[in-house]
């Protein structure tokens, strides 16, 4: 398995590239994964040989239906699961290699916004943004709460520093959500179902902020969606799984797969909107 | 982020401090900055910015509350030579910030507030308690005047659930408590020889008081709880609103077979626990020299039915108290998912508070009536 591994890994780790604060080569691909086996154990595998790249500031979809392994890759690239076969390198560096260790260290490098928000409900929004600042870094209580305050502005919270989760709206809970995933100025966000539960109008304002992030910051985010509008709003290339293709069954622009795709998943996942807009 | 160390140097006595490196969170200086500048006598500190490598809005929040705190102890600071590169992120950190207000958290409550909103929660769980408890009397008279609409087969799988799965800790629970009971009053009595008294002194103790008040709180640990926790958690997940919407009463359809239940197995359970509280105060006798026979012609020369019948009258109330706290605190919890602790919480202290002020009222009531 580790001879696998390392003969999966094509970067030159540890040749003398320029390093950031972590130690990681900031010009490496944000992510990169590698022949994955994703599968619970004693269980058949849910998808096998899943290889795909995130490029610096790219926001790519992970798409599919109900059922077909969006959220159980996404536990695996967060380090919730170890992969049955494959791995998934973080700006050039194997999150599976030294177990929890490197896991633990990557994850400074990327932040996970869930569905529900998953703030924590004892602690107002800025403790929220603050609690990775306090664990991880150097930052002093004022430098913590100011930059606490700025992820939260970022995202259009200002003046809600001291609401607690219970008192905001769904929307507000993900953009807050956002804001904490962002606190160690990762290079990386994964976002699961980020329209999920929203109105049309909320939902739409969240993927303008997403876009609006990746611009500015240019950061890179990997969104788990079905929801056809995020689809083409935000996303720039994006991955379509398929239970029956155990794997991926297309890769390419939205465009791409929703009008030019020949493989009957992409068909039957696109096709709905225009069943929908028939509707 | 280029992981270059942070550097300052300065300030010179122009108050000029040249920035250097990569400033971020993981390369930010530990220790107090301002006081270190402060400390310089500088009344005008300007930050040269150019020597920085790298500057994410980490790094950008550090500067700028430093800027806050210098500016609070009267230094102004001004920045300049910001890097081409770290421009947009700067002026992005500075644009944001200028937006946000400046709020500050809730100040707590003075003594006298806090009083005021302690009290006035006590009397709003009063009345709530009070209102839940008419509701309840209302439609258990309406399941009495109409046996058919009730739930029975749910009613007989709570009451299965609340006693068969609790008889094994409340017959543990009275067997030590009537065996620790029988010892140590033992230990006293036979420095006097009337160790045959502990017979009477721990039947007495059980079948009055103790059987009924341990049984009932096994039970609201057990069964009390349980009650709060899943109201709360069917509060949470809309399905009390689904039933009220439904035009179903909550009341009548999850707390009634729940009151039901725990009402009449509580008597059960505490006849089973008086039953162990004896076997063990039988135990120490035999220990003691006291054959099996004497300890139950002793016991039967003084026990009465006024005994028997007021811890048994106890048991039911204690039941019903348990069973209504427990589904009031489920069915009255907010609806996060925190609330569903907080919930079970409150249900088990109010009902321990409940069940001693009880207890109490019970022992004046039966002293004044000579039972």
């Amino acid at each position: 398995m580790g001879q696998d591994r390392e003969n999966l890994i094509s970067n030159d780790i540890g040749k003398g590239v320029a390093r950031d604060a972590l130690g990681y080569d900031p010009n490496a691909l944000p992510l990169e994964v590698i022949d994955m086996t994703v599968a619970y154990p004693g269980q058949p595998p849910l998808l096998e040989g899943v290889s795909f790249k995130v490029e610096h500031g790219e926001i790519l979809g992970i798409l599919g239906p109900s059922g077909c392994g969006k959220s159980s890759l996404l536990r695996h690239l967060v380090g919730l699961e170890y992969p049955r076969r494959g791995t998934a390198l973080v700006l050039g560096e194997d999150i599976f290699a030294n177990g929890e260790e490197s896991l633990n260290r990557a994850r400074h490098r990327f932040g996970v916004m869930y569905q529900s928000g998953a703030l924590f409900g004892d602690l107002n929004l800025l403790d929220n943004v603050a609690m990775p600042l306090k664990e991880y870094s150097r930052l002093g209580p004022g430098a913590r709460k100011a930059a606490a305050a700025l992820k939260l502005a970022l995202v259009g919270l200002s003046g809600f520093e001291y609401h607690m989760p219970a008192e905001i709206s769904g929307g507000m809970r993900k953009r807050a959500a956002i804001a904490r995933a962002l606190a160690l100025e990762p290079s990386l966000l994964f976002l699961d179902e980020p329209g999920a539960g929203l109105d049309p109008v909320t939902a739409t304002g969240l993927d303008h902020l997403i876009l609006t992030l990746s611009r500015n910051l240019g950061l890179s985010f990997v969104v788990v969606t079905h929801e056809l509008r995020s689809i083409l709003t935000m996303i720039d290339r994006a991955i379509l799984l398929d239970k029956t293709a155990c794997g991926i069954a297309d890769s390419g622009t939205p465009k791409y797969l929703a009008e030019e795709s020949e493989v009957p998943a992409a068909k039957a996942f696109f096709l709905r909107d225009q069943e929908e807009r028939a509707l | 982020m280029h992981g270059q160390p942070f550097t300052l140097k300065g300030p010179d006595g122009a108050g000029r401090v040249l920035l250097g490196g990569d400033l971020n969170a993981f390369t930010a200086p530990r220790g107090s900055l301002a006081g270190m500048l402060v400390k310089s006598g500088n009344k005008e500190i300007t930050f040269d910015m150019s020597g920085l490598v790298g500057l994410d809005l980490n790094g950008a929040a550090i500067l700028m509350d430093l800027e806050k705190t210098l500016g609070d102890l009267g230094v102004r600071v001004s920045f300049e030579g910001v890097p081409e590169e770290e421009k947009e992120i700067w002026e992005l950190a500075r644009d944001t910030s200028a937006k946000i207000p400046d709020t500050s958290p809730p100040a707590p409550l003075g003594f006298i507030p806090a009083t005021g909103k302690m009290i006035m929660d006590f009397l709003k769980d009063g009345y709530e308690l009070t209102m839940f408890f008419g509701e309840v009397v209302i439609d258990g008279i309406g399941l009495l005047l109409r046996p058919w609409t009730g739930r029975w087969a749910t009613t007989l799988k709570i009451a299965e659930r609340s006693v068969v799965d609790a008889v094994p800790v409340t017959i543990l629970v009275g067997f030590l408590v009537g065996l620790i009971l029988a010892f140590q009053s033992a230990m006293v009595m036979q420095l006097f020889g009337v160790d045959i008294f502990v017979a009477d002194l721990v039947g007495l103790a059980i079948i009055r008081e103790l059987g009924a008040l341990l049984t009932a709180i096994v039970l609201t640990g057990r069964s009390g709880s349980a009650f709060s926790s899943e109201l709360a958690s069917m509060k949470t997940n809309q399905e009390i609103d689904a039933m009220v919407t439904m035009g179903l009463s909550p009341v009548k359809n999850l707390a009634l077979p729940r009151i039901v239940a725990l009402t009449f197995a509580t008597p059960i359970l505490t006849v089973l626990g008086d039953m162990a509280g004896l076997l063990g105060g039988n135990v120490v006798m035999v220990a003691i020299g006291h054959p099996v026979a004497v300890f139950w012609k002793e016991l039967s020369g003084h026990l009465d039915l006024s005994d028997i019948f007021t811890g048994f009258f106890k048991s039911f109330v204690f039941g019903f108290t348990v069973a209504l706290v427990g589904c009031q605190r489920g069915l009255f919890a907010g609806s996060g998912p925190s609330d569903v602790g907080e919930a079970t919480t409150l249900g088990v202290v109010t009902n321990i508070i409940l069940i001693a002020i009880l207890d109490s009222l019970f022992a004046v009531l039966f002293y004044v009536l000579d039972w």
